[in-house]
């Protein structure tokens, strides 16, 4: 297991250097910051000043040693727009997201497996048209729809729920987790599905039956086992998304998470922020993946026995 | 080889639940934000559409600034009444031009600072040198004195004197930008929050959370009704909407019709006007026939009342009513479609390259319906023989094309412009705007330049009438706009609170004219 963690971060590392030579270009591509930091009036003086100030003189190359230094000292530079310490800001909102992102996943892959296996198991039945219901709404209705209306119908016309913001206990989860919760929800519902119909129908199922084992215990013991390798991967796919920052969902909700600080950060030209923001959240997924790795070799004796080699 | 059996199906439940646990365990508390929590909730909420990027004074002319800092935290000499367009006294309490180029103030005795220094001459003079002489590039600088310095001298503890190198007579309405601050403020570099003699200091202000005022207790003036008052923002405006309609805050400010604040919206003129500037540079812009095409083809009538929900005026000037230098009489030109196709022909007959890609540049979210603005005039203009290619931007972006020195290697393009003048005198739109080298000017001409350096050196009603014949002549001979349309805003406010917004609240909106309804 050693051996495969050393290649995994190994072959992780190519991504990630490209992730973060790729922030720094393109966030460079996006212009200069200086119209959104001085003055209209700013002499050609103020301007040069501003540029040096912010190590924007130096070529890009130049630029980029600074920064590729300052990754490896975790010194991430100060943010344009607070002078804050960008690698703190960052930090400081990662856990927001990290909190909704795992909430959201809970409860979506406890709905997908209950919901998914019982449409797997009686096909036709009303879990199975949930399921269908589930991936087209997730596949046609985009995150801001869902949020807008859940606001209007849950917070202002039926005032069970606070608009947004984070102030009201649990109440302040409903809407976005609820928002969140669809897309994952749908999608892994429809592979829960597909991956328990193939399942169920499986010999060992059968031999299973034959031996007098209940339907429950075919379900969870014996179907459920072996479909949990597909529905895994494509969670950590889900999960991804999540970690790097629900951007729509932060913003709609005034949820202080890392997706949030990114759109701000874009917007403002705040470099420093943006590249510590995306760094984390790299690395966080690079972590994740190796996890799911894991995962898929606990559940799956072929990958562990290739993994062990 | 057999590997070992491992349970795995009892790992994940395990998972599941420590998850589930934790999250109970945690009380949902959300991290990042303890801040959020507490103070202030008896007090005065607020929602705007985005976090102030600072709370330094002489930066509150950009707007998220100033609309929480000016009269709020800070103050300066002199306030203008938004409605009568007077000066009125608060940190001075008389002041007089004592020559062509010197005004003389006196300064409001017993007045200090949150941090407990006093306020007076020396604080004064302090301020306006740091805001307008130094290096700190402060925005106030550039929107209000442009290149100019001034001296100040503290004469004694009360007595200020203002000298400029040539004579101003708005020099006051000047000074009224210019927010004083404690004579520990930084000079070598901006302050995030800064020390003001304002009815409210801050108290809390979490980046990115929240930013909590609570009322100054050594206030000079009358104390406020609202004790604390907490900002939050917001980006999205039905949301904002929706807080007020559901008793989360009091105030919501920049929105939309379609917000659908309802019965709790307030709609007032502010001191916006829409325009597209026209690079009058590049051919075929350079011709003035395309540039009256592109004003005869937009239907400011039928955008006013539709896309802007007649919550607009169409305009035939860049300030509105209420501004010195507005002309009651504004030329506004006639939607004539069959006539902007008839120049544009006149133009290729006679060898303008007409065909020539022009991009008309939009800042995303600007103003409501910004996107369905464009795209009417874009079609406009594809009728009249026009080859228009849209590009909306984000703010920073769109600035590169708004503001000196412009990019270079460009090509044609028509700009979408909202301009607020703030200061109730068209000379601080006629010199950023229309000036041939005006900081957010793309061309005019020397005759122009001198008529409004003629109108501004005027005073009374003279330069009234001067100014406002300027309007005119830049639509007959020099055609750098084409005004769309005098806008107005929108907030929504609880009917808990009594307060009337004026034009000058989206820049400035003073907490303390604000109260509870008994």
């Amino acid at each position: 297991m050693t051996g495969f963690l050393r290649r995994r971060a190994v072959t992780s590392l190519l991504p990630l250097i490209a992730v973060l030579l790729g922030v720094f270009f393109l966030a460079r591509l996006t212009g200069d910051p200086a119209n959104l930091y001085l003055p209209v009036s700013a002499t050609p003086e103020q301007r040069q000043n501003f540029i040096e100030a912010n190590g924007l003189d130096d070529s890009i190359w130049v630029q980029m040693w600074d920064y590729l230094g300052g990754v490896l000292t975790l010194d991430f530079g100060d943010s344009l727009r607070t002078g804050e310490s960008a690698a703190a800001m960052a930090l400081r909102a990662f856990p927001a997201t990290l909190q909704l992102a795992f909430s959201t996943m809970l409860i979506a892959v406890v709905g997908a497996v209950v919901i998914g296996s019982w449409a797997a198991y009686r096909p036709n039945s009303v879990a199975d048209r949930i399921s269908s219901f589930l991936s087209m709404t997730a596949a046609s209705v985009p995150d801001f729809w869902f949020a807008i209306v859940g606001v209007w119908i849950f917070a202002v016309s039926l005032g069970w729920l606070p608009t947004s913001g984070v102030t009201g206990g649990m109440a302040s989860w409903v809407l976005p987790v609820a928002t969140l919760v669809i897309r994952p929800l749908g999608v892994l519902t429809q592979v829960v599905r597909g991956a328990m119909v193939s399942a169920l129908s499986a010999p060992y199922v059968r031999l299973a039956r034959s031996k007098g084992a209940g339907d429950l215990r075919v379900v969870t013991h014996h179907a459920l086992r072996n479909a949990a390798a597909p529905a895994l991967t494509v969670a950590g796919d889900l999960m991804v998304g999540l970690i790097n920052g629900a951007v729509v969902v932060e913003t709609i909700f005034g949820w202080p998470g890392i997706g949030k600080l990114m759109i701000d950060s874009i917007l403002g030209r705040d470099f420093a922020v943006l590249q510590a923001c995306v760094l984390l959240t790299a690395v966080s997924i690079f972590v994740l993946n190796i996890l799911i790795d894991i995962g898929y070799a606990l559940l799956d004796a072929r990958v562990r026995e290739k993994v062990s080699a | 080889m057999l590997s070992p059996p491992i349970r795995r199906s009892r790992g994940l439940p395990k998972v599941a639940g420590l998850l589930g646990l934790a999250l109970v365990a945690s009380g949902c508390t959300v991290a990042n934000s303890e801040y959020v929590t507490g103070g202030g909730a008896d007090g005065l909420r607020i929602v705007l559409p985005q976090e102030p990027p600072t709370l330094e004074a002489c930066q509150s002319s950009l707007t998220a600034t100033g609309v929480v800092v000016r009269s709020n935290i800070t103050e300066p000499l002199l306030e203008r009444d938004p409605d009568s367009g007077e000066l009125e006294p608060l940190l001075a309490t008389e002041w007089e031009q004592t020559s062509p180029e010197t005004w003389t103030f006196k300064l409001r005795e017993g007045v200090t600072f949150t941090d407990g220094t006093p306020f007076d001459a020396e604080a004064a003079a302090f301020t306006i040198d740091r805001a307008v002489n130094s290096d700190l590039a402060c925005e106030v600088e550039g929107y209000v004195f442009g290149d100019t310095d001034l001296e100040v001298e503290a004469v004694d503890e009360t007595t200020l004197t203002v000298t400029s190198p040539e004579p101003d007579p708005i020099l006051p309405l000047r000074l009224s930008f210019v927010e004083m601050v404690s004579t520990k403020t930084s000079t070598t570099e901006k302050v995030r929050e800064p020390i003001g003699t304002g009815p409210y200091r801050v108290a809390d202000w979490q980046a990115g959370q929240r930013l909590s005022l609570e009322s100054n207790p050594g206030y000079w003036g009358e104390v406020p009704a609202y004790k604390n008052v907490n900002y939050v923002w917001r980006a999205e405006g039905s949301v904002r909407a929706a807080m007020v309609a559901n008793g989360e805050a009091d105030i919501a400010t920049s929105l939309a019709p379609e917000d659908g604040a309802g019965e709790l919206a307030v709609a007032y003129a502010n001191n916006e006007t829409t325009a597209l500037r026209m690079q009058a540079d590049q051919p075929p812009l350079d011709d003035i026939r395309i540039r009256q095409a592109v004003n005869y083809v937009i239907d400011r009538k039928l955008l006013a009342e539709t896309l802007f929900e007649k919550l607009a005026q169409p305009a035939g000037e860049l300030i509105p009513d209420g501004i010195v230098g507005y002309e009651p009489d504004e030329q506004i030109w006639p939607y004539d479609a069959a006539r902007a196709k008839q120049l544009v022909d006149e133009a290729r007959a006679d060898g303008v390259p007409v065909d020539t890609e022009i991009r008309l540049i939009g800042r995303n979210a600007q103003f409501p319906r910004i996107t369905e603005t464009i795209e009417v005039i874009q079609g406009e203009l594809a009728k009249a023989g026009l080859n228009v290619k849209i590009e909306m931007m984000d703010t920073n972006a769109q600035l590169e094309y708004q503001i000196r020195p412009f990019p270079k290697d460009t090509g044609p393009y028509l700009l979408m412009i909202m301009h607020g003048n703030q200061a109730g005198d068209a000379a601080f739109t006629l010199d950023q705007y229309m000036l041939a080298e005006g900081y957010q000017s793309s061309w005019g001409t020397a005759e122009f330049d001198q008529k409004i350096r003629a109108a501004e050196a005027l005073v009374g009603q003279e330069r009234q009438d001067a100014m406002a014949a300027l309007w005119q002549y830049e639509q007959e001979e020099i055609t750098q706009y084409a005004y769309i349309a005098h806008m107005s805003a929108i907030m929504a406010k609880s009917p808990n609170v009594s307060y009337r917004p004026n034009s000058a609240s989206g820049d400035e909106m003073r907490l303390a004219e604000m109260s509870p309804v008994s």
